[in-house]
């Protein structure tokens, strides 16, 4: 479960920030952050991810405030979070492989359960015959299955995602969001994205942001410019 | 290997100012070894001997030498008569020359007594109650090669000490800087594991790797060039320092540990005291880097 409580985030160069928001988001929930760009979308995943610290407020994640002064152990924080990115964030020099393999040897897991593990997901993700591939050889729309499969891998309960299909043209974003729906039963999962299409397809429930504060949440809502 | 094969330009920076660093390193250790060595062996030779003239009465010597026992200045004290004396001239002197060693009998050498001092300063002090003494023809003290090797091995230490600690701050520098260099490059891999839930370990464990790599291979060269350039020189050496003793390390005899000539033991010691000052050295300036940058 993850709470914010009254967050605010301030930016010394204005936009972006949050102003004194507050939700909470169920295990297993499938949630989309939508809004204008500078609405505060990506501040929160930040804030979840503890990239950034709020100026006020407190978010708990799985029963912790990260937000306590107290609070130290980011690295296990984050091996319970993956996250997606819209530029994908994969190492040119590690193959499909190798980098969805990441996820766990950053974790110091043994390389036969690390064998095991990427195999499952390059079944789910359909990567399965590229997995000696290098980046430069994938299309887009596979280096963004590559980085799912390394989000999720692991004991991951947590799917954090940027504008996910920000680079992908329509079919691949398609593709892309219905691996997402195979991966919801058993994780929370957050996307922050402006693609209206999607948000209002899926009928899950939708925080819309703007100027940095929640106007409106609603389950099984949509999204409107 | 494959950060030292990216940044090529920066590798050979760490590895270049490493292996002069550790050059220094182990040329001044074996001069310094030599010199110590080369004291502490010049320290337990007879600093004074006195010769006596030869009216002088065995019991008179006695007296002598029993009175510088209780002095408390001196290590040891030993009385050489006129037959050792002899004896002495006698292996010391070629034997191809009979016409000198049959121009000496017992009678025309002096007896004497060979005294070594427990501190250097008390060979004046020795020598001067000594002259005073009935029976005595002549003292001679060794205080000014005992003196002179005293300062040399002292400033030696110490320009050492300062030449080795200014290539060991510039060699952190420069790995440091090249390090910096080598964590900007890779800002979005490292950005990357951090949001995976590296630890900071795993993260730094990298760069900490080639650093004890860089100290591997630059201290294993310097460590060979050095002994290549001193076995090449060897035979020069060798006849340069003829009649100097097999010197042994800080009196380490008994670990076969011998500075001249150099011993297996002492150039294991080398080796090993070379590669770990260059592992230290790259691990410090990396970890310097990556507490600072990562």
């Amino acid at each position: 479960m993850i709470t914010f409580d009254s967050v605010s985030k301030n930016y010394s160069y204005g936009s972006g920030g949050l102003t004194d928001i507050s939700f909470e988001v169920e295990d297993n929930d499938f949630i989309f952050l939508v809004g204008p760009s500078g609405a505060g979308k990506t501040t929160i995943l930040k804030l979840i991810m503890k990239q950034l610290k709020p100026t006020s407020g407190s978010i708990m994640v799985d029963g912790q405030d990260i937000t306590d002064k107290k609070f130290n152990d980011t690295t296990a924080l984050r091996r319970k979070i993956g996250m997606v990115f819209q530029d994908f964030k994969i190492l040119t020099n590690n193959n499909v492989f190798e980098n969805i393999a990441l996820g766990l040897k950053v974790t110091g897991t043994h390389d036969k359960k690390i064998k095991e593990s990427v195999e499952e997901l390059l079944t789910l993700v359909g990567l399965e015959e590229k997995k000696f591939m290098f980046p430069l050889q994938l299309s887009a729309g596979e280096l963004q299955r590559v980085a799912i499969a390394r989000s999720i891998i692991g004991d991951r309960t947590i799917l954090l995602a940027d504008e996910p299909t920000g680079n992908l043209d329509p079919k691949t974003t398609w593709d892309i969001m219905k691996l997402f729906k195979k991966l919801e039963k058993k994780r929370t999962i957050i996307i922050a994205t402006h693609n209206v299409e999607i948000v209002n397809s899926f009928k899950k429930r939708v925080i819309t942001l703007t100027g940095g504060k929640i106007i409106k949440d609603q389950r099984g809502g949509g999204y409107h410019l | 290997m494959q950060s030292i094969k990216r940044t090529p330009y920066q590798s050979l920076a760490s590895f270049m100012i490493l292996f002069f660093t550790l050059f220094m390193a182990v040329f001044f250790f074996t001069l310094t070894s030599f010199f110590s060595s080369m004291l502490s062996y010049v320290e337990t030779r007879p600093q004074v001997t006195v010769y006596f003239e030869s009216t002088t009465q065995l019991e008179q010597i006695n007296r002598l030498k029993e009175a510088i026992m209780q002095s408390q200045k001196a290590e040891s004290i030993k009385y050489v008569s006129r037959e050792e004396a002899l004896k002495i001239y006698k292996t010391s002197i070629s034997r191809d020359e009979p016409q000198l060693q049959e121009l000496v009998s017992a009678e025309t050498l002096p007896a004497s007594l060979e005294i070594s001092a427990k501190k250097p300063e008390y060979l004046k002090e020795i020598a001067a109650f000594l002259q005073k003494q009935p029976g005595v023809d002549e003292v001679v003290f060794q205080k000014n090669i005992v003196d002179r090797l005293h300062t040399l091995t002292t400033v030696l230490r110490g320009v050492a000490t300062g030449i080795f600690a200014f290539l060991l701050f510039t060699s952190i520098i420069v790995l440091i800087t090249t390090t910096a260099f080598k964590i900007a490059l890779k800002k979005d891999e490292i950005e990357l594991l951090d949001l995976l839930g590296a630890s900071k370990f795993y993260i730094r464990k990298p760069f900490l790797e080639e650093g004890i790599f860089f100290g591997l291979v630059s201290g294993t060269l310097a460590f060979a060039t050095f002994f290549g350039i001193f076995f090449a020189l060897q035979p020069f050496l060798s006849s340069y320092l003829r009649g100097i003793p097999d010197l042994s390390f800080y009196g380490l005899s008994h670990l076969q540990l011998f500075v001249w000539p150099p011993s297996l033991a002492f150039i294991v010691l080398s080796y090993t005291l070379t590669v770990a000052f260059g592992v230290i050295i790259g691990l410090l300036g990396n970890y310097f880097a990556t507490s600072k940058y990562i």
